[in-house]
This record gives structure tokens, sequence and C-alpha cells, in this order.
């Protein structure tokens, strides 16, 4: 082929026109923009399939009970839908995770792209971020054999129930360590080395040159780590179920089983509400209200970014 | 002492070797209205008051020698330039002035350099201690990601420099011919200044720390020929103060600038293995009048490299 191609005569007339039809490149680009379309649609089906019964479920109940009062329990009789106590309890949660997995994770982030030698790092890069392949179910029922009875033996003092929100958190935050590690490693380490020897070149210790610096250069992936990191806590089903438990009570104490929207949408899809009955259209108003929730954060934070980043190019 | 072989008048940034400007071939070995030095003034190879002593100097990056043997001295409120072929180690050894190489992964310096009296390698040397008076400034502008004014503040704060941090921005800036230039904006970005004033924003935030030594590595290959001069400028009046040691591949910029030259050459041993070696090291004006050395004769008459 590629030989013909070079002992041809050199064309010296003739149209600059296509010479012929490339139906390849036009079947390449159809699939790469399906490819692109099916998270896209997914998305949009997602919100269409949870407005419809959203909307119904607020027909029943109203806006006023659902953020009026503050017990929760459509699967009760009589039913009641207070939605704030599965909210504060998602916050307080995703509160302790993140508490637990940005320092953690920015550390290990930190310690891999600026002290770790290269040797170092390739082994314990791909050992976190098997961490991040740990299924949830693991990490519930570590957080329920283990880590509660432990922490139940070292701080009676604090009274934690069998299930509760704290083994949870902590469990959701450990979940996520990888995804704000790896993340924020992969955002430090493409900081320009220049901008490190400069720093050096002023006298600036290995600490200093990592915390103001390359942290500021690598803010917006590092904040992007963080957003995904917290949506994925704030999302989290199976460790809440197992470890954090289905009670739902109206209190801020994490020693208490308190359920997540997930954990509810979890018990109440899994058969405990009949269909079409309003407890299981309870299921697709939490489901928008989380959906509401987790885009808002996103929002926000993209914001953020912006007005905080450290352009370096 | 730098008026002794230096005996140009200081308060205006006049050229140390003006050079005819009309080309390299100018720059030959028989060109004879080159030198400016008078006759009176006795020829010094090695500085009379050396910053430096460099003796023996090898670098290696893990098991290769990228540098051997080197034998140098840096004078106090000199300009030297390291000139030579791409490759020659010249880099190398300006890096191990500041122990910038420490930063690199197996890289590690044999033989001595003694900053003032001081083993420069000593186990008992802090390399913090010594970049903080041992300043660089690299061959790409790298501003940090933050304001004119963050990036000249940096390094006082990170210093523990007490006093007022406007002065000292303000006095860094002023020295380094930028201050008039960005005072009306010394809070925005500085990736929004062009390339030279970007430049001369990393040097005034070396000078920032008061260093005793400026270490320039090709500090005007990324720009352009009138940025290129001013900060050659700039250097004429730096050197009152500070020692600078320049590397370059501008031949004529290192005629222009330097009091005294290094040309180093990378030559392959009996075994293949390619090392960087100093050729010669003399006063600028008799390396670019009458070097003593074959190769450098070849080098800056454009003949070879």
């Amino acid at each position: 082929m590629s030989a013909q191609h070079r002992t041809a005569a050199p064309r010296t007339s003739g149209s600059l026109a296509r010479s012929r039809p490339r139906y390849g490149e036009l079947a390449v680009k159809v699939v790469l923009l399906l490819a692109a379309l099916v998270s896209v649609l997914t998305t949009v089906g997602i919100v269409v399939a949870l407005l419809e019964p959203t909307i119904e479920f607020f027909s029943e109940v109203g806006l006023g009970e659902f953020f009026g009062s503050t017990t929760w329990g459509p699967l009760f009789n009589p039913p009641a839908f207070g939605v704030w106590p599965i909210i504060v309890a998602t916050l307080e949660i995703t509160l302790i995770a993140i508490v637990v997995a940005v320092p953690l994770g920015l550390a290990s982030a930190i310690y891999l792209s600026e002290y770790a030698t290269p040797r170092v790092r390739k082994v314990l890069k791909p050992v976190l971020e098997v961490l991040a392949g740990v299924p949830t179910v693991v990490f519930g029922f570590f957080a329920l054999t283990f880590v509660t009875p432990l922490l139940q033996d070292v701080f009676p003092f604090l009274g934690l129930d069998g299930k509760n929100a704290l083994s949870a958190g902590l469990l959701v935050g450990v979940m996520i360590i990888p995804i704000v590690a790896s993340l924020s490693e992969d955002s430090m380490a493409a900081v320009p080395n220049g901008l490190r020897e400069g720093s050096y070149a002023l006298g600036a210790s290995k600490m200093i040159t990592s915390v103001r610096v390359v942290v500021p250069a690598a803010f917006s992936g590092i904040v992007a780590a963080i957003i995904l990191a917290v949506s994925r806590a704030a999302g989290e089903t199976m460790i809440v179920a197992i470890a954090g438990g289905f009670k739902s009570v109206f209190t801020l104490n994490p020693a208490n089983e308190m359920a997540t929207m997930a954990a509810f949408i979890a018990q109440a899809g899994s058969g405990d509400a009949s269909v079409g009955s309003t407890a299981y259209k309870t299921i697709f108003a939490v489901g928008s209200l989380l959906f509401v929730m987790t885009f808002a954060m996103n929002y926000l934070s993209a914001r953020m970014v912006q007005k905080y980043r450290e352009v370096y190019d | 002492m730098s008026d002794v072989r230096n005996p140009l008048p200081t308060g205006t940034a006049v050229p140390r070797n003006p050079m005819p400007t009309s080309g390299t071939a100018e720059i030959g070995v028989s060109v004879p209205n080159v030198s400016v030095r008078g006759p009176e003034v006795p020829r010094t190879i090695e500085a009379l008051d050396p910053v430096f002593t460099v003796s023996g100097l090898s670098v290696f990056y893990g098991d290769y020698e990228a540098v051997r043997g080197v034998d140098m001295t840096i004078g106090n409120r000199e300009i030297t330039a390291m000139i030579g072929p791409s490759g020659c180690g010249k880099s190398t050894v300006l890096r191990c002035f500041n122990r910038m190489n420490d930063l690199i992964p197996g890289a590690r310096a044999a033989g001595k350099i003694l900053y003032h009296d001081e083993d420069l390698y000593g186990d008992h040397v802090d390399p913090i201690e010594v970049r903080r008076r041992i300043g660089m400034v690299f061959q790409k502008p790298n501003p940090f990601p933050k304001s004119i004014y963050d990036n000249i503040a940096y390094g006082p704060k990170v210093n523990g420099v007490k006093g007022k941090m406007d002065d000292i921005v303000e006095e860094a800036l002023t020295k380094a011919a930028l201050w008039d230039e960005v005072k009306d904006k010394i809070k925005q970005n500085a990736l929004s200044l062009s390339g030279g004033q970007q430049q001369r924003l990393c040097i005034a935030r070396a000078i920032a720390v008061k260093p005793d030594v400026i270490l320039m590595d090709e500090p005007c290959s990324a720009l352009d020929p009138i940025a290129t001069t001013k900060i050659e400028d700039l250097m004429q009046e730096l050197t009152r103060d500070y020692t600078i040691v320049i590397v370059t591949h501008n031949m004529q910029q290192a005629a222009r600038v330097s009091d005294r030259t290094a040309f180093f050459t990378a030559e392959v041993d009996a075994d293949g293995v390619r090392h960087g070696r100093l050729v010669e090291f003399d006063e600028t004006s008799r390396i670019f009048t009458n070097p003593s050395d074959k190769r450098t004769e070849d080098y800056i008459t454009g003949r070879f490299g």
C-alpha cells in the first residue's frame, strides 16, 4: 500500500476535491458522540423519572409538612413526612467524613507528590487506590463489627448505640480518602517544577513549599477532588445503612442511630413500601432532594474554584 | 577591590566590555579593538577576593559523571559568565553553588566548593540556609501564581524577616527596575506581566531576601532583545551590591556583561562517556581576544558549537 504510494507518479493535475468518500470518519464521529451522550441522557432520564412521582408526592403531602416538621416515618402508621431528621443525618455523616478524609487525603497527597521517592510512590499510590475499590458493604460491616465495639470500649462515655452516625461517618471518610488523595496528588504533580525550584531558591523548606506554593497552585484540582469525594459521601448508602441504621431520630448527637436520605431510599426501595403508595413516592421526593443538594454543592464549589484558583500557565 | 579591576564609572550601567555589535564574526580572536582594560591593570586569572573557590569539583547523576574536575573562583561583586555548548555542564556547576542539585534524586557533588571560607558541602551546612544567601534566577521566568506583591513578600516571609513588608516589596522592585511599571497594579497576578517583566520580578524576588550572590541560569533565553537589554542593564546595576554568576548561551552577552568568563565543553573520554569539562577560565576580555586554548578560540569564533 505505502510502497504503491511512493512509486506512484506525482499528481500534477486534477481537482483538489475529496477523491473518495471517508465513511469511517463519519462513523467514528457518530460513535464518539453517542458515547458522550449516554451519561447526559442518563442524567436527563433520572431527572424525568424523579420528577413525576415527586410532583405526585407533593400533591399528596405538601411542602409544608415535608419541610415544616421534624418527625420522619413514612413507613409508620400513621406516617410522618418531616424530612429534617434524614437531612441532618446526611449532612452530619458527610461532615464527619469530610473531617476525616480532607486532612488525611491532603496529607497523603502532599506526601506522595512532594516527599515520597519515586520508588515509594510507585508502590503506595496503587495501594491507596485499591482502598477505593473495596466494596462499601465491607466498610459497613467493618464499622458495625469492629469500629463501633472498639469505640464503645475505648470511649464508653460517648454512649454509642450499636448502630451510630459516628462509626458510619468515620468509615465513609476512610472510603473517600483515596478519591481526595489520588486526585489531589494528580493535580499537585501537574504543578510545574519551576515553581518549586523558585520557592526552594528563596530558602523555603519542603514543607513551606508544599503548603504555600504547590497546594495553592493545585487548588482547583484539590477542590474538584474534595467536591467529588463529598458527593460520594453524601450519596453513600451501604455503609450508612449497615452501620448507621434506619431509625430516624431528630438529633445532632452522632452517638445515636440515624438514617440518612440514602439509607431511607435503600430501606423503602427494597420492598418496605408498596408500589404506588405515598410511602413509595416518598423515595422519589427524597431522591430529588438529594439530587438538588448535590447539584447545589457542586455549583457552589465550582464558583469558589473560579474565584480562588491560581492559574500558572 | 572591584574598583581596581573595573576602572569604569559605576554610576550608570556602562557595559564592562563594549563590543562591536555587528555580529558574531567580529568577536573573533583577531579583532583588535575589543579590550577595554587598560594595560596598567594586571591580569589575574583567579579572583582576588573570592566568594566561591571551586577545586576538583565533579558532579554525578547516579553513576554518571556529568562534570569532571572543575577549578575556578568567583570574585566578590563581579559578574562571572559560564559559556559553552549545550550539555557541557555549566548549569550543573551553577546549581552546585546553591545546592539546588540536592533536589535531584541521585545527584552528588565531589571535590570542594568553599563559600568564603566555609565548605559548602560540609556536613554541618543546611542547604536551606545556603539558598537564603545565594539566590537564583531561572531560565524560564517562574513567578508564583500569586499577586506581584505576594511574589516579592514570599521570600522575606518564609525567612522570618522582620520589618515593614510594604517597604521591603517597594525596595526590591525598585532595585529590579520594575517598581515604576507595576506600582499601580501591585495586587494583580504576576502572570499578567510580560515575560521580561516576569523575569525582572523573579530578580526582585531573589533580591528581597537580601542574598549575597545571585545565580542566573540563562535568564534571557526566553526573552526578546529589548527585555534582554533591560536585564543586562539591571545586572550591571546589581553588581555594585551582589556577586553574580550567569550561565548564558549568548556569547555577546557574556562579553558585554561579565568580568570573568569560564568556557566549558563536553569531552568524550577513553570509555566513550561524555563529561563536562572547564576548558578555560580567565578575564572576559582575555577569553574573547586572546584565549589560550584552541577550543575556546574555535567556540567563540563560531567554528564549533
